[in-house]
Parts: structure tokens; sequence; C-alpha cells
């Protein structure tokens, strides 16, 4: 960053040649009145952002921990892990869990397989244009309107029954949001619905990145379609999954609006996520303790899971 | 900008200084904005301003706010959230400082009492004393609206718990509105044998889950409602068993609407004929002629039976409550406006918008609709029960009402249900009393 900014100075703005200049700011920074200057230049940049995260994200994460150690009645007091034993006590954050662990399935599994071949599918072929704006479109509506259109897809007397009924096929109709695991598995396609077209823009990117010298040297050598895309397409769009993986991942953990929208986490508490768990306890059960517990463990998951991938993947060569 | 290169690089750091000065300044003055005061709540001459969870009752506070201004010299300026949620966790936290509104809008029962104890509001004895001193309140329901015996809310308005039906339907099919049990069990399998299905049952919203529950828990029994919301009975006792057999033998029945039915359809619904009978609040009014039902041609309204003839006659009432912020930034004027709040020429132009009964049992309804289940009420006199959500403590009543909303989905059988209901009341009640102590 120091060099790049010092690039950007006039060559006679210190009254010397550019040479002697080139020399000095090869110096190590330590000791010289100019490295300390370029230091505090740094943190001068530095500091608004380093500010505002810790005033809006670090600062309010450290309360929660601490609020998370006390209880939930008139006068709070300290409960040591109280909060967190709830996990293991409360039937609905039990559920809570489980139902993050499909999401993060789902919203890991499903956009990577459709967006990948949705990609594959649609990256030469004659309507490449329309079928990629049909399926990259939902991705640019919010969750809350995805999860408008979906609620009149999915209650009882909703369009799926209705087609359904219509078709003959009225013994496949049912309450899509109302008994688990269906409702949950139902909001997850929902999801992939929308997820999908982020998916394949950057599958779509990774496939335009590959040197089509690789896949004329593999047809030469007598590999077939489905080889060439195994051992040619595939590594060669490695950097492009860990991304889309690694971004699923993350949007699977926090998962919210859709479910919020769809079902409240109901009926009964069974498709809360721990992103909704935690809203629920804090503001409807009015626990805000408990909702901090929830917080924090959620974080520790989120941040455990990105940092375990990532590091795993990134380490790859070339990434 | 310059056909030379030399200028455009001259130039260019002294542009972005500009910049950087222009987007500096700029920040900093949206930092100051941001930091300043805001004015929605600020006192402003002639008004006092509501905070209120319903926009759609806007109009209905500046109508009322007139009668008022001639009264007090203070209109009301209504400040809405749509958003229960956000509205509680803003009008909670805006009652510690300096910046709370005027009035405030807030539920009656353990929600007034879990606010009030908080602290933060004003005693409102003065202003009871004077509407009960002239009939203008129920004295019974004093304790909805106080918390350790001081009055801390007055009544905004009263509404009923009744089942809606569609006048044509009923009349098509040779029904009348039920005044027994077995006559209601006899539309209910008419209307089934004609493919309407008979009941809205919803929970969709969450709270809707509780309607069914403290009407057929108060029809088997009403003295047994009082003491199972007052924590004075089990959730698995014999009464509130044989309500839950009965709203699962009606679900099992047909009878019922799938729960995820919204209930922002039912006056739809009932319009075009596809559900014979809706149960919900008398505000619902306002719903029906938003539809364009008229009252009494297009639909009517009567109160649940009783599943036994000898049992006493009850209602389920909910009351929406006027507070007065400690720190309220017109205080006066809030005070003057709360006092006149009741006048029956306020409550006239108040209970038209609402096309609902009034708090005050002197105003009539000029719904005939509502008006004849007011008089329904005083005749039989009917036992006014305060609405499940009010009636218990609010971490007990969302938790149970989740159950129950469980229960609509098939999720656990009517034992479960009441079961874990009833363990939950046992930690809440526990938890509650420990923080009264």
């Amino acid at each position: 960053m120091s060099t790049s900014l010092t690039d950007r100075h006039p060559p006679t703005a210190a009254g010397g040649t550019a040479a002697p200049r080139r020399t000095k700011r090869r110096t190590p920074l330590g000791g010289s009145r100019h490295g300390l200057r370029e230091r505090l230049m740094a943190g001068g940049f530095m500091a608004p952002a380093v500010l505002l995260v810790a005033l809006f994200l670090l600062a309010p994460f450290v309360w929660t921990i601490y609020r998370s150690f006390f209880g939930d009645s008139r006068t709070s007091p300290f409960s040591w892990f109280d909060n967190y034993t709830l996990f293991a006590s409360d039937p609905a954050l039990s559920r809570s869990i489980e139902n993050t662990l499909l999401w993060v399935v789902g919203t890991v599994a499903l956009p990577f397989v459709l967006g990948l071949a949705i990609a594959c599918l649609t990256d030469s072929s004659r309507f490449s244009r329309l079928a990629r704006l049909c399926v990259v479109l939902p991705y640019a509506l919010s969750g809350s309107a995805v999860a408008v259109v979906w609620n009149f897809m999915l209650t009882t007397d909703g369009a799926v029954n209705q087609v359904l009924t219509n078709l003959g096929l009225g013994s496949l109709t049912q309450g899509w949001l109302l008994t688990w695991p269906g409702n949950t598995l139902v909001m997850i396609l929902a999801n992939a619905w929308q997820a999908t077209g982020v998916a394949v823009i950057l599958f779509l990117v990774g496939l335009q990145s590959i040197p089509p010298e690789t896949l004329e040297a593999g047809a030469l050598d007598g590999a077939t379609g489905w080889q060439q895309f195994r051992h040619i397409v595939l590594p060669q769009l490695r950097p492009v999954s860990i991304i889309v993986i690694g971004m699923s991942l993350v949007n699977g953990l926090k998962s919210f609006d859709l479910i919020w929208v769809l079902t409240q986490g109901g009926p009964g508490r069974a498709t809360e996520t721990l992103a909704v768990s935690m809203y629920n306890e804090t503001f409807l059960e009015l626990r805000p303790g408990a909702g901090a517990a929830i917080a924090v463990v959620l974080t520790v998951i989120v941040l455990a899971a990105s940092w375990l991938y990532l590091r795993r993947q990134l380490d790859v060569k070339g990434v | 900008m310059s056909a030379s290169g030399r200028t455009s690089r001259a130039a260019a750091p002294l542009a972005r200084r500009r910049f950087l000065a222009g987007a500096a300044a700029g920040a900093a003055a949206l930092t100051a904005a941001g930091c300043a005061r805001g004015t929605a709540t600020s006192a402003q001459p002639g008004t006092t301003s509501i905070s209120n969870d319903n926009a759609t009752w806007d109009d209905g506070y500046r109508a009322a706010g007139r009668e008022l201004k001639k009264i007090t010299g203070y209109s009301l300026r209504p400040l809405s959230n749509p958003s229960v949620t956000s509205y509680q966790q803003v009008v909670q936290m805006t009652l510690q400082t300096s910046k709370s509104s005027d009035l405030v809008k807030w539920a009656s029962g353990y929600q007034l009492k879990r606010l009030a104890r908080a602290g933060g509001l004003t005693d409102l004895g003065g202003v009871w004393k004077g509407y009960a001193d002239k009939g203008w309140v129920r004295g019974e329901s004093r304790d909805a609206f106080s918390y350790r015996g001081t009055v801390y809310g007055i009544p905004l308005y009263e509404s009923y718990y009744v089942l809606f039906y569609s006048v044509p339907v009923f009349r098509k099919l040779g029904l009348s509105a039920p005044g027994s049990w077995e006559e209601l069990l006899h539309c209910a399998e008419v209307l089934k044998r004609n493919k309407i299905t008979p009941f809205l049952a919803s929970q969709v919203g969450g709270w809707p889950a509780i309607e069914w529950f403290q009407e057929l828990v108060s029809k088997t029994d009403p003295h047994f409602y009082q003491r199972l919301v007052a924590g004075q009975a089990s959730y698995t006792d014999e009464p509130a068993r044989r309500a839950m057999d009965l709203w699962h033998d009606f679900m099992r029945k047909g009878w019922m609407t799938p729960p995820d039915f919204d209930q922002a359809r039912g006056p739809g619904a009932l319009k075009e004929g596809t559900v014979g009978m809706f149960l919900h609040g008398t505000w619902q009014s306002a719903g029906m002629a938003a539809a364009g039902l008229e009252p009494g041609t297009d639909y009517g309204a009567f109160i649940l039976p009783t599943v036994r003839p000898a049992t006493a006659k009850s209602v389920i009432a909910e009351s929406g409550v006027f507070a007065v912020p400690s720190h309220a930034s017109s205080h006066t004027a809030a005070m003057a406006n709360i006092a006149s709040w009741l006048d029956p020429s306020v409550q006239r132009v108040w209970s038209d918008f609402l096309q609902d009964s009034s708090a005050n049992p002197t105003v009539r309804s000029s719904n005939p609709v509502v008006a004849a289940l007011q008089r329904d009420i005083a005749r039989d006199h009917r036992l006014p029960l305060v609405r499940y959500w009010e009636a218990g403590p609010p971490s007990l009543i969302q938790g149970n009402t989740d159950d129950l909303g469980g229960f609509m989905a098939g999720q656990t059988s009517p034992a479960t249900t009441l079961r874990r209901m009833q363990d939950r009341a046992h930690d809440e009640w526990a938890a509650w009393k420990r923080d009264e102590a």
C-alpha cells in the first residue's frame, strides 16, 4: 500500500529526482522520520474503518458475550453458563440446531450443484443469455420478496396444491409449511431458487477464464466430454468453487429473512434456525440473556466454519 | 477538462484533495445530523404526540384529536411504527429517556404490568377515579390497567371476541346465529356438507393461535379460565383437557381452515362463502367494511355459546391502553388529553372510526352488529374475561402461544401440548413471582 501511494507522488514533490526517492523508500521503516510519517499516514487512513468496526461490530459483540453470562429475571443476576445450558435442555433450541445444519447442507450443496450445472449448460448454448437471465433474476430480489412469492405458492390453499389438485394428484397435496422437516426442506429449496443465481455468475466467470488450449489438448488426447469436465474444467474452477461454497456456508448459517417472512420460525418453533432463535428469544420471549448466548454460539460457529474451510482451501497453491 | 496533459496532471492532486475534503465535510455533517436530537417527539404547541403500532388508525386518532382539542386545546399527533416488535422495543427504550412521546399505545394486563415495573410511567389513579365517578369505565377492569395497585393506563378501546358469519350464506342454508352448543354443531355440520369450511382458525403471525384456546376453555368453564390465567389452576386439569379435545375434534372433522390460512383473508373468505364463521375481535368490523361487507346485511356476529347450558356466560374482552410516560415532552397536555379521552363526544368519533365498541360503556357502537353484541353482553350479564394474550406473564404467554401453534399444525397431541404449557407455566410464574418479591 505504501508503495502504490508513494509511487503516485509527483517526481519533483520532494525536490529530488525519482532515483534517490526510490532508494529512500526502500529503507526499513522503523526509526526514520519518513517511516514514522508513512505509518502515521497509514494509520490515519485506516483509523475511520477500524473505529467503525470497533464501535459497531466489536464493542456490541463484547457486550453480547458479557450479557450472555447474566440471567433474564428482573435483576439480571450473574448466572455463569446457565444460558448456554439451554442448548441441552430446551427442545426448541435442539430443533434449531438441527434446522441450521439442514440449512448449511442445503444452501451449500444446492446452489453449488445447480449453479455449476446451469453455468456449464448455458456457457455456450444458443439461448444462454435468456437462460442465465432467468436463473440470475431471483438473485436481484430481496429475501423478503422471495418469501412473499413462495408463501403464495406453499400455503395449504396456495398455488402448488392447486396445481397438484388440477393435475389429479390431490393425494400429494399437503401443508408444505406446516410439518417438520418438510417445511424446512421447502424453504431451503426456495432459498436455492434465489441463491443459485450468484453461483451461476461466479461459475460463468470461472468457465470463461479457462484457457481453451487446455480443453483442446484434452480433446486431442482423446478425452471424452465428461473426462474433460472432470479432469480439466473442474480443477480449474477450484478457486471459484471455494468462493461459492464459502459464501453459501455463511449464508446458510445466518439464514433469517426467508424463514421469518414465511413461517416466523413456526409453527411451534419448528422451523427456527439459530439466527431466528436468537431473535425470538431476545425480542419475543423477552430473554435477552438467552438470545445473547445463542448469538455468541452462532458467531463462534460461523467464524470457526469459515476459518476452517478457508484455511484448508486457501493453502492450495495458486489460490 | 484541458487539452494539455500537463494541466491535467497538475490539477489531479488538488481535485483529489478537494474531493477528500468534501467527503470528510459530508461525513462530518452526516455524523452531526445523526447525533442531533430528532424533533418527532418534541413538544409542538397545541398537540400531543401518540406512539402507535397500527398506522391504519392514524386518521381515527386525528379525528378524535379534533374533538379533544375542543375540550382540552390539544389535538393528537400519531407517530406510527407498524412493526409490533420494533414498536415495543422503541417504546421500552424511549421511556427511559427524555425522547418519549406524550402518549403511548400499549396492551393491558401483564403487558402493561411489565412495562410499568420498569418505571417511567405516570400514575393515572386520579384520572381513573374521575372516569369511575362518571361511570365512563368499568370498575371491575381496574386491575388490568394497574400494577401493584397503581393505575398506569386508561382504556384506549374495548373489543370482544366473537364469531362473524356470512348472513347470505347462513340464510341460503337455512341457518341462523346459534344460541346453544348444539346449534353451533348443527351449523358446522351443514356448512361442511355444503363444502364450506365452518371455522377460520389460524396461527399465521403467532398470536392468533390463542383465539380458539381461550374461547373453548372459557366456554367450557369461565371461572376455570380465570384461575388458569392467574396461575391458580393447571393446564392439565379436566376443563382444559375437555376444551382441547373439542378443538382437536373440530380439526379432525375438517371444520377448521388449515393453520396457515392468513386471517387477513378472513373478510374476503366470508364474502366469497368459502368460510362460514370467523372467530376474531370486534375490531375486525373495520376490516369487514374495507372488504365491502355491510353490517347486518352481509355479516353478523355472535358470541360462542357455552359448551353446557348451565355454564356461566362470559365474553373475552381485549383492551388497548393509553399510558403517559413520566418524561413526556408535553406532559401537561398529555394529562389533559388522557383525562378527556373517554368523554362521550370523543368516543363517539373514535368508536365510529373503529366501527367497534367504545371503552366507555355509556357510548353505544354505531355499528348495528357490535351494538347488538353490547346489548347481549349487558342483558346476559356476561362475565368479562381478559384476553389470554394479556392475562399472564408475557414470556409464559409467548411460549404457550408457540405450543398452541404447534398443536394446530398437528405436531403435538392435546395432552402433550397441555403438559408443555403447564411445565412452562410452572417455571414462568415462579420467575414472575421471584421478580415481584
